[in-house]
C-alpha cells in the first residue's frame, strides 16, 4: 500500500472494538467480513475497493483498539497501519452511546495528522438511552466532518461516503503541560519536516513504548539513528517526576470531558430493557450455569440432532443414494468404458461417490447448521458472557476466559480458532490454545460425522468419547500450563451489550463462512480421494496398510482397511472420519473399535490447512513440536482405550 | 515492632533525623546507597551536618563505599516513609486536597502523628500499599492484622459486594502491566462504578461498558464507596 504509484486513494476505518467498524466496511465495499457482537472478531486487517462519488478507494478494516499505545498483537496491527501505511483518510468509528471512552481514541488519533472523519455509530442505541449529540459543535471543535450512522441497518451511510471527500486534518490540538510539550520540541529535530505524525511518534516514546520507533529509519533526519531516538526518550523518561504517560493520558481524559461536556446531554433515566437483565442473568451462576446448559442442548438438538441426523439421512441416503450415484453410474457405466476413469469418478475411491458424497451430503448439512447457531451465538453477544462462567475453569488449565473465544471459533473450524488466537495477551496462551485446537477441540465437520456414527449406537459410547476428549484436553491444558515457560494473563474482557441478532446478518455471515468453507473443502476431498485411488490402483495402498499393521492392527486393534481413513485423516480430519463411518456403515467396525477409531480420528493431527496456519502464527519449530507431540499423544491415548476395553470388553 | 515515637511535638532535631532517615530509605529504593551520593543528596535536603549525625547516632553505618541503616534506623525509616506516604493518601483521596499542597503538608504530618493515628488512617484506607506517587508503603502492624473495625472510606474492588457503588479513587497501575489496559478501557480515578458481580467473576459497570475481570485485577481498583 505504501507504493508509491498506487492508483486509488486509502481509508482506514479505525475505533474502539466492536462498535460496528467491520459492519460499515461491509457496506462500503460490498464485500463480507465477519461481523460478531464482541470485541476482537477482526483480528488482521481486511482491504476492499469501494467507489465514492465517482472515485475508487481502497478501503482498510483494522482490529479494534482501546488505545493507540499497544498491548497486543490485534493493536499492534492498527497502530503500524497508521504510521506505516498511512492511509490518505481515517474513518473513526464511535460508538456513540459510550463517547467518552471513543473519545479518548479519537484525541490520541489526531496526532498522527491524517484527514479524518468521525462516524458516530449505533446512534440508534444511543436516542434509546437519551443521549443527544450535538455533532456541529462535536465537528466544530475537532475541525473534521461528523455523521451518524446506524451501520446494521445501512442508516446515514450516504452521509458517511459524502463526507469522505471532506475529510480533513483535525484542528484540535490536545493541551500538554510545559515540560512535555519542551521534550516534544527535543524530539521534533530528530524526524524529517515531511514527517507528519512525528507528534504520535514522540508522544508514545514519551510514554514508554519504544516498538513504535522500528521501521521509522527513513522518516529520520540527517545524521540522526533510531539509538538516538530512543537514548533521548529514555533520558527523558527519567527527568519527569510523574511518569509523562500520565500527564499525556491526564490531558486527553481532562479535554475529552471537557468536549463531552459540551456536546452531549442525557434525558431521562434508562428505562427497564429486558434484553438488559437477560445479559446479567447469563453472568450470575444463577441461573447462569442453566442458561448455559439450555444454550447447549438446543445447539446439541439443531447440530447434533437436526443437522447430524435428520438432514444427513436425507442428503446421504435420499439424494446421493437414491439418486444421484445410482445416476452417475448410470451415466459412466453407459458412456464410460474405460474403467479406469469410471472408477476414478464412481469406483470406490471415486471422486464422486467419495469426495463429493462426504462433502455435500455428510459433512455440509452439519457445518451449515453449526454455522446458523454459532452466527446466532455470536451476534447475540452470549459468548462473552459464558467466558466469564467458564473463567475459573479456564485458570486450571493456565488460560482465562478469554480463550473461549477462539475455542468456541475451533469447533467451527480449528483454522479460524487458530487465527483467532492473536486475541490472547501472552505467549504462553497463544500456544496452549494452538495445541489444543491441533490435537483435541475437533472442529464442526468432524463432529458432524463423530454424531452421525455414534447416532443410534450406544450413548455409553459417546459419553466415553467425550469424556476421553474431554478429559485429554484438560489433562494436556494442565500439563502444558505448567510445563511451558511464561505466564497466564488476568481475565479482564469487555462485555458487549445482549442484542437480538438480526436474521439478515446471520443469514450473510453463514453464506460467507460456507462459501469459504465449501473452497476449501472440496478441492482438498477430491485430491486426497485421487490420493487414496491412485495408491489403490498402483497397490500401494495395501503396502502402506501391512507397513501401519504393527500400529493399527497389534496396538489399536483396528481393522487394516482403517489405515487408509487415517491417511487422508492428515488431510483433513473430518474427511478421515468420514472414512471411518463408511466402514462402519459396511459393518467393518464393532463397538470397540468404533471407540478407538473415534477418539484417534478426534485427537490426531490437525487438517493442512489449520496445519499452514499453526506455522504462519507460532513459526516452523513450534509447528514441529505440536505436529511429533499429538501424532505420538494421538495413537498413545486411543491404545490406552483399547487396553482399558480389551480389560473390560462389558464396559460398552 | 513499630518503635513508638515520642510525644506530643518533636524538637527540630528530631524532625531533621526522621527527614534524613526517610531520605536515606528513599534513596535506597531507586538503588542509590553509596555513601558520597547519599551524603550529597542529605547535604542538600536537610543540613551538612546530617549524615554525621545519623552515624553517631547509630542510626547508619558505613559499610566499604556504602551507607547501610542499622536495625534500629531501619525500623525509625520505615516508621518515618509509612506515616509520610499515607499522609499523602489521607490527603490526595480523602481530602482531596491540590496536588501542590499535598507534599508540604504530608512532610509535616509524619512527624507528628502517632502509631494510633497511623494505624486508624491505613485502616480508614483500606491498608493501601503504594502512595499516590506509586512507592510502596511499608506495612504495619495493623496492614498484617487486617483490622476492619472501621469502615474503610477507599476500599479496593475485590472487598466490595455485589450491588456497591463506588468514585474510583486511584488505580495502582504498577502492580501489573496489564493494568494500563484499564485506563485505555475508561477506567479511571472519577469514574462511577457499579459493581454487579463478585462470581464468578468481578463484572464492573461504569457508563456504557461493562468489564468482567479477575479477583488480580479488580484488587488493584480502589474506590471511594458511595451510598448504597
Amino acid at each position: 500500500m505504501s507504493d508509491k504509484n498506487r492508483v486509488s486513494k486509502t481509508i482506514a476505518l479505525v475505533g474502539n472494538p466492536n462498535v460496528g467498524k467491520s459492519v460499515i466496511f461491509n457496506h462500503l465495499t460490498g464485500d463480507y467480513m465477519t461481523v460478531s457482537n464482541y470485541p476482537g472478531t477482526t483480528v488482521d486487517v481486511s482491504q476492499g475497493m469501494a467507489w465514492i462519488s465517482g472515485e475508487s478507494y481502497q478501503v482498510v478494516d483494522t482490529p479494534g483498539v482501546n488505545a493507540l499505545i499497544p498491548y497486543s498483537e490485534d493493536e499492534k496491527v492498527t497502530r503500524d497501519l497508521l504510521l506505516k501505511d498511512t492511509p490518505d483518510v481515517v474513518v473513526n468509528v464511535l460508538d456513540a452511546k459510550n463517547l467518552q471512552r471513543a473519545l479518548m481514541l479519537t484525541l490520541e488519533l489526531i496526532e498522527y495528522r491524517i484527514p479524518m472523519v468521525l462516524a458516530l455509530n449505533m446512534m440508534d442505541e444511543a436516542l434509546d438511552r437519551g443521549i443527544s449529540i450535538d455533532m456541529k459543535r462535536l465537528s466544530a471543535l475537532l475541525g473534521v466532518p461528523v455523521v451518524s450512522t446506524v451501520a446494521v441497518t445501512g442508516e446515514g451511510l450516504a452521509d458517511l461516503k459524502r463526507a469522505v471527500n471532506q475529510a480533513c486534518v483535525p484542528s484540535l490540538q490536545v493541551p500538554l503541560t510545559e515540560d512535555i510539550v519542551r521534550s516534544l520540541n527535543v524530539f521534533r529535530g530528530f524526524w524529517k519536516k515531511d514527517f507528519s505524525a512525528h507528534q504520535a511518534v514522540a508522544l508514545a516514546l514519551l510514554s514508554g513504548d519504544s516498538s513504535v520507533a522500528f521501521g521509522m529509519q527513513d522518516h529520520l533526519s540527517e545524521g540522526v539513528s533510531l539509538q538516538d531516538v530512543w537514548k533521548e526518550a529514555e533520558k527523558t523518561q527519567a527527568e519527569f517526576v510523574r511518569s509523562p504517560r500520565q500527564l499525556i493520558f491526564n490531558a486527553r481524559k481532562a479535554l475529552a470531558a471537557e468536549t463531552l461536556a459540551d456536546i452531549m446531554t442525557v434525558q431521562g433515566k434508562m428505562s427497564f430493557s429486558w434484553l438488559g437483565r437477560v445479559g446479567h442473568w447469563t453472568m450470575n451462576p444463577w441461573p447462569g450455569f442453566f442458561i448455559a446448559g439450555i444454550v447447549l442442548y438446543a445447539v446439541y438438538q439443531f447440530v447434533g440432532v437436526f443437522g447430524a441426523g435428520i438432514l444427513v439421512d436425507f442428503f446421504e441416503e435420499d439424494v446421493f443414494g437414491e439418486y444421484l450415484i445410482p445416476a452417475a453410474r448410470v451415466f459412466f457405466d453407459s458412456f464410460v468404458p474405460w474403467t479406469f476413469l469410471h472408477d476414478m469418478f464412481v469406483g470406490p475411491y471415486g471422486v464422486i461417490s467419495m469426495a463429493l458424497t462426504y462433502a455435500f451430503a455428510l459433512i455440509l448439512p452439519i457445518v451449515t447448521t453449526f454455522f446458523m447457531a454459532f452466527g446466532l451465538l455470536e451476534d447475540s453477544g452470549y459468548l462473552p458472557r459464558l467466558s466469564v462462567m467458564l473463567d475459573r475453569a479456564f485458570r486450571l488449565i493456565g488460560l482465562n476466559g478469554r480463550s473461549i473465544i477462539p475455542l468456541m471459533l475451533g469447533l467451527g473450524c480449528s483454522t479460524m480458532g487458530t487465527v483467532t488466537t492473536r486475541i490472547l495477551d501472552t505467549k504462553k496462551e497463544k500456544l496452549i490454545v494452538t495445541i489444543l485446537l491441533s490435537l483435541s477441540v475437533p472442529c464442526s465437520a468432524q463432529m458432524a460425522v463423530i454424531f452421525g456414527m455414534t447416532a443410534g449406537l450406544s450413548v455409553k459410547l459417546l459419553l466415553g468419547w467425550l469424556l476421553v476428549v474431554v478429559g485429554t484436553t484438560l489433562f494436556v491444558g494442565w500439563l502444558c500450563s505448567r510445563l511451558l515457560p511464561g505466564a497466564r494473563s488476568s481475565f479482564l474482557l469487555e462485555i458487549p451489550p445482549i442484542r437480538l441478532p438480526l436474521l439478515k446478518n446471520v443469514y450473510a455471515k453463514m453464506k460467507a463462512r460456507l462459501k469459504w468453507y465449501i473452497w476449501e473443502v472440496v478441492p482438498l476431498f477430491v485430491l486426497g480421494t485421487l490420493i487414496l485411488f491412485f495408491l489403490d490402483k498402483l497397490r500401494l495402498l495395501d503396502m502402506i496398510e501391512k507397513m501401519a499393521a504393527p500400529v493399527v492392527q497389534t496396538f489399536l486393534g483396528l481393522p487394516g482397511d482403517a489405515t487408509q481413513a487415517f491417511l487422508i485423516g492428515f488431510l483433513r480430519r473430518d474427511y478421515g472420519a468420514a472414512g471411518l463411518f463408511q466402514l462402519q456403515k459396511q459393518g467393518a467396525l464393532d463397538l470397540h473399535q468404533v471407540m478407538v477409531s473415534l477418539v484417534l480420528i478426534s485427537l490426531f493431527m490437525p487438517c493442512i490447512a489449520q496445519l499452514f496456519m499453526v506455522f504462519k502464527e507460532r513459526g516452523w519449530k513450534w509447528t514441529a513440536v505440536i505436529v511429533a507431540f499429538v501424532l505420538t499423544f494421538a495413537i498413545g491415548i486411543a491404545g490406552l482405550v483399547n487396553g482399558v476395553l480389551k480389560l473390560f470388553p462389558g464396559i460398552l | 515492632m513499630t518503635e513508638i515515637k515520642k510525644f506530643p511535638i518533636p524538637s527540630a532535631e528530631q524532625e531533621n533525623i526522621e527527614e534524613s532517615l526517610g531520605l536515606v530509605w528513599h534513596c535506597r529504593e531507586k538503588g542509590i546507597c553509596e555513601k558520597e551520593a547519599v551524603s550529597s543528596s542529605l547535604e542538600k535536603s536537610v543540613n551538612p551536618l546530617a549524615y554525621g549525625k545519623l552515624i553517631q547516632k547509630g542510626l547508619t553505618q558505613e559499610s566499604g563505599s556504602h551507607l547501610d541503616l542499622t536495625a534500629r534506623g531501619e525500623e525509625l525509616a520505615k516508621g518515618v516513609i509509612r506515616r509520610h506516604r499515607l499522609a499523602e493518601r489521607l490527603l490526595s483521596d480523602v481530602l482531596s486536597l491540590d496536588k501542590n499542597a499535598i507534599d508540604p503538608n504530608a512532610c509535616q504530618l509524619e512527624h507528628i502523628i502517632s502509631m494510633e493515628v497511623t494505624e486508624s488512617i491505613c485502616t480508614l484506607l483500606g491498608h493501601p500499599v503504594e502512595c499516590p506517587h506509586g512507592s510502596s508503603i511499608p506495612p504495619g502492624d495493623c496492614c498484617k492484622r487486617e483490622q476492619k473495625q472501621l469502615d474503610p472510606i477507599v476500599v479496593s474492588v475485590d472487598k466490595m459486594s455485589a450491588g456497591d457503588e463506588g468514585k474510583i479513587a486511584y488505580l495502582r497501575l504498577q502492580a501489573h502491566p496489564e493494568l494500563h489496559k484499564l485506563l485505555s478501557l475508561g477506567l479511571v480515578p472519577g469514574t462511577i462504578i457499579h459493581l454487579h458481580q463478585t462470581y464468578p467473576t468481578f463484572v464492573l459497570e461504569l457508563g456504557e461498558t461493562q468489564l468482567a475481570m479477575e479477583e488480580d485485577v479488580a484488587r488493584n481498583i480502589y474506590v471511594r464507596k458511595g451510598k448504597k
